[in-house]
């Protein structure tokens, strides 16, 4: 439904304010994946650490936001979308803000990685990471335009970062299998696959938020998901 | 295991009490309600919302026929009470309003008595044979609106020497003493504070179990508080009529959002 301007205009400028907030925590959410996954290409420790400050100031955008939202709510009452607004800006802040943590995880074995030996393996991390990246910056942008179709598409895409997760997961077991002293490495690798693939379920959830606000409805909970990884390889 | 979701007591399946179909009410020219088709389910709060001049109270007053008492208005269309034409020639208006009780903006107790403000109706409806059976009838119906403990001290005085809060709760007594089917409240606490407010939005809880009330609000937190159904009137039509949890949360028209949300031009 489209809406106008409410009568009590203060109304509106605290739900812009509140969306602009999680428009704020959002870009900084990507700017953490981003130069995470920068630190682990270019194995650059200086913007690990970047990283790692950056999350203070998402969990403090974190409490803004909430601030806000409980303001608004006790002050204004909302019904309907207003009210929908406001409980999935709370949602979508705790999502960033996990988002935030798993980057900055991202950063911390970043760090780490740069004082091992280069690997090939690295460069299919950063691919995943990109796609992690892409979908993420596609679920904010679907939520500044309020796009069901879009967050619902990247809802259903998640699938594909489950599997390139699991294709990855195969290749870093195949290394540790041939050669034992990778084993050190291969588990950071392997950390920070699963963090990229916890960021795209988040991601999905930023999705459901988005389709709340406008049908009112849940998404459901049909989303397809990538196979189960299978250990065999290890037998 | 207890079932921890909301209560939604809307699901349970009520009968109709009050069935209208196609009403219509004018004032001289002017067409004030328009085609309303509207069930109100017994046992059930439902309260009719929408901006001033929308005609919810106008139509509430069908139910008991009180527009009857302005000249120039005329209802047309069909109300009936469990199937029985109210509008029918045979209909008595005030053995109706017996059974459709009417509760009104500002308390507006008779000069009398609290014991006697409650004790009007049954005595002229011939509801009771003794002063014994009359006085078992005003304490269950003080009680039944929450008043008892208040006044039970000082029945013979006054009723308009009570607080604001307690001159409605005895107007909502009084209202109840003639065993009625229907309670209408027009914006029953529009003259009360938020305590004596609260105070008569939980005894409309407590009266949903025994009878089917339809409130007029213009709070809209208060209709979300207190009914399971909610209708929303603009401009004489009845836009939206549903679930209270549906209309509030999620509703149908654009129209119904943008009135709850605050955005009404």
């Amino acid at each position: 439904m489209d809406t106008g301007p409410h009568i009590v205009s203060a109304f509106d400028n605290d739900l812009i304010a509140i969306q602009a907030k999680i428009s704020e925590m959002g870009g900084l959410a990507e700017e953490m994946l981003s130069r995470a996954l920068e630190a682990i290409k270019t194995r650059d420790v200086a913007r690990a650490e970047d990283v790692i400050r950056m999350d203070d100031q998402l969990d403090a955008l974190e409490h803004e936001l909430e601030d806000m939202a409980q303001t608004t709510i006790a002050l204004r009452q909302p019904m309907a979308q207003d009210l929908r607004v406001l409980l999935a800006a709370l949602k979508i802040a705790t999502t960033l803000e996990r988002i935030g943590d798993l980057s900055e995880n991202i950063a911390r074995r970043a760090m780490f990685l740069a004082g091992q030996k280069r690997v090939r393996l690295s460069s299919s991390i950063v691919r995943m990471g990109r796609l992690t990246a892409s979908h993420l910056s596609e679920v904010l942008d679907a939520y500044v335009t309020r796009s069901t179709e879009n967050a619902r598409s990247i809802w259903l895409r998640d699938v594909e970062i489950d599997d390139a997760y699991n294709a990855l997961f195969r290749e870093v077991v195949t290394y540790m299998m041939e050669d034992s002293r990778m084993i050190g490495l291969g588990s950071q690798l392997l950390f920070v696959a699963k963090n990229l693939e916890r960021i795209g379920d988040h991601t999905t959830h930023i999705a459901e938020s988005v389709y709340f606000i406008v049908e009112g409805q849940h998404l459901g909970d049909d989303r397809p998901k990538g196979e189960p990884l299978s250990l065999e390889i290890l037998e | 295991m207890n079932n921890l979701t909301l209560k939604d007591p809307e699901l349970e399946y009520r009968d109709n009490k009050i069935s209208a179909r196609g009403v219509n009410v004018s004032y001289g020219e002017t067409l004030a309600i328009k085609n309303v088709d509207v069930d109100i389910p017994d046992k059930t709060v439902t309260a009719f919302i929408g901006p001033s001049g929308c005609g919810k109270s106008t139509f509430l007053r069908c139910f008991n026929r009180m527009n009857d008492t302005i000249d120039i208005c005329r209802v047309s269309g069909d109300i009936r009470l469990e199937d029985q034409n109210i509008y029918d020639r045979q209909i008595d208006p005030v053995q109706l309003r017996a059974r459709v009780g009417m509760v009104f903006q500002k308390p507006n107790p008779f000069p009398k008595s609290v014991y006697d403000n409650v004790a009007y109706g049954p005595r002229i409806h011939g509801l009771v044979n003794n002063k014994a059976e009359l006085d078992d009838v005003v304490e269950a119906c003080l009680k039944r609106a929450a008043l008892w403990r208040e006044v039970k001290d000082r029945l013979h005085e006054p009723g308009t020497g009570l607080s604001g809060g307690q001159q409605q709760r005895l107007c909502i007594a009084r209202a109840v003493a003639t065993a009625p089917e229907v309670l209408l409240m027009d914006e029953p606490c529009s003259a009360l504070d938020p305590i004596a407010t609260a105070q008569v939005e939980e005894l409309i809880d407590e009266l949903r179990l025994n009878y089917a009330v339809v409130i007029v609000t213009h709070s809209m937190q208060q209709a979300a508080r207190v009914s399971q159904r909610t209708a929303f009137f603009h401009l004489g039509s009845l836009v939206e009529h549903g679930h209270t949890t549906k209309i509030f949360t999620n509703p149908d028209d654009q129209r119904t959002q943008d009135y709850i949300t605050g955005r009404f031009g």
